[in-house]
């Protein structure tokens, strides 16, 4: 294999690489961030199940949602919604916090095989 | 899919690749958050039998979006003959290109230019990031392109391959095996990563891995240390 059938080969894995949109309907779930406080502070979304978290921070400052359980980080700035992607996951329960807020800005995702809402 | 698409990079590359240098570095995750600043270390000693090389890179890097962030790196480097100095400038573009999780797996670019510091030699390195989670486990690839001009370089295209598949044990240790290839190498070894979180969106983060080189007969290691910290 010469120079340029390698790049070749590469630029073809990369194409195989590329992102690919699952089209399928995501299920979408809420929460709330008022006075430093998430609302619902436990919400239950289904197992084995990519879902859309949307968050509205009704506050006046800026918090990062923050979750070593979720594998997830992400800013929520002020008046605004932001969208986190969760899962699939298994059955459990995963925390989550505020980072600027850590004592009163805490949540749990409870992951649930069925009956979710 | 993935997997099928990691056994072939592992093979091609195994057998056909081009880069030269340190290859042990650092496995970019195609991650940015906004309105985040760091301050970054990275330490790389490599040992062979012919020579000991001991390379740092302290860095400040700055989101100015929502997806996109800039780092600049000084560089320096102490070899067996030389005294400890600096050996270029480097500036960096992460691109986070999908949100994390809204894909079957997580994308993002790189873009790197660096210039050597006593001559007029340059390197300009175009990269895709890609991030994957197995439940508690996370795969983490790079493929680089990097194309080299200079004074005192023979014009060239390199191509660079990283891997690290990480298990998201504890926040402050999470262990993984990292595997990077380059021309005329293939080294592979274990890793971990941490991350202390501190007051609001202060926090460090640490990397420690030894590389050992698989291709060839002689000796050859390379001990890798990074510190990142995030305000």
């Amino acid at each position: 294999m010469n120079k340029l059938q390698y790049i070749n080969s590469l630029l073809i894995l990369i194409v195989l690489w590329m992102p690919t949109y699952s089209w399928a309907k995501t299920k979408l779930f809420y929460l709330t961030l008022e006075n430093n406080v998430f609302t619902p502070s436990e919400l239950k979304i289904p197992a084995k199940e990519k879902v859309k978290l949307i968050i509205h921070n009704k506050d006046d400052k800026a918090e990062e949602f923050d979750s070593f359980d979720l594998n997830r980080e992400k800013m929520l700035f002020p008046h605004k919604k932001a969208v986190i992607f969760i899962g699939p996951l298994l059955p459990g329960k995963y925390e989550y916090f505020g980072e600027y807020n850590p004592n009163s800005a805490r949540g749990i995702i409870i992951v649930e095989v069925s009956n979710a809402n | 899919m993935c997997f099928r698409v990691l056994f072939i990079m592992i093979i091609i590359f195994s057998g056909h690749a081009f880069a030269d240098g340190i290859v042990v570095d650092k496995v970019y995750h195609p991650y940015v958050l906004p309105d985040e600043q760091e301050f970054e270390w990275r330490l790389i000693s490599r040992q062979t039998d012919d020579e000991n090389l001991l390379a740092q890179r302290i860095a400040y890097g700055q989101s100015v979006s929502d997806n996109v962030m800039i780092e600049g790196y000084l560089i320096g480097e102490k070899t067996a003959l030389e005294d400890f100095k600096l050996q270029a400038y480097e500036i960096e573009v992460r691109w986070m290109i999908t949100e994390q999780g809204e894909l079957w797996a997580d994308w993002g670019m790189l873009f790197e230019v660096e210039k050597q510091h006593n001559s007029n030699d340059w390197e300009v390195t175009t990269g895709i990031l890609f991030e994957k989670e197995f439940g508690r486990t996370s795969l983490t690839m790079n493929l680089f392109g990097v194309y080299e001009s200079g004074e005192s370089l023979q014009d060239e295209f390199e191509a660079e391959f990283r891997l690290k598949y990480r298990y998201r044990w504890l926040p402050q240790i999470q262990p993984a095996i990292e595997l990077y290839t380059g021309e005329d190498y293939i080294g592979i070894g274990p890793a971990f990563m941490g991350i202390q979180r501190f007051n609001g969106q202060k926090q460090l983060k640490w990397e420690l891995g030894f590389i050992a080189e698989l291709s060839q007969t002689d000796k050859d290691h390379t001990l890798r240390f990074a510190l990142e910290y995030e305000f």
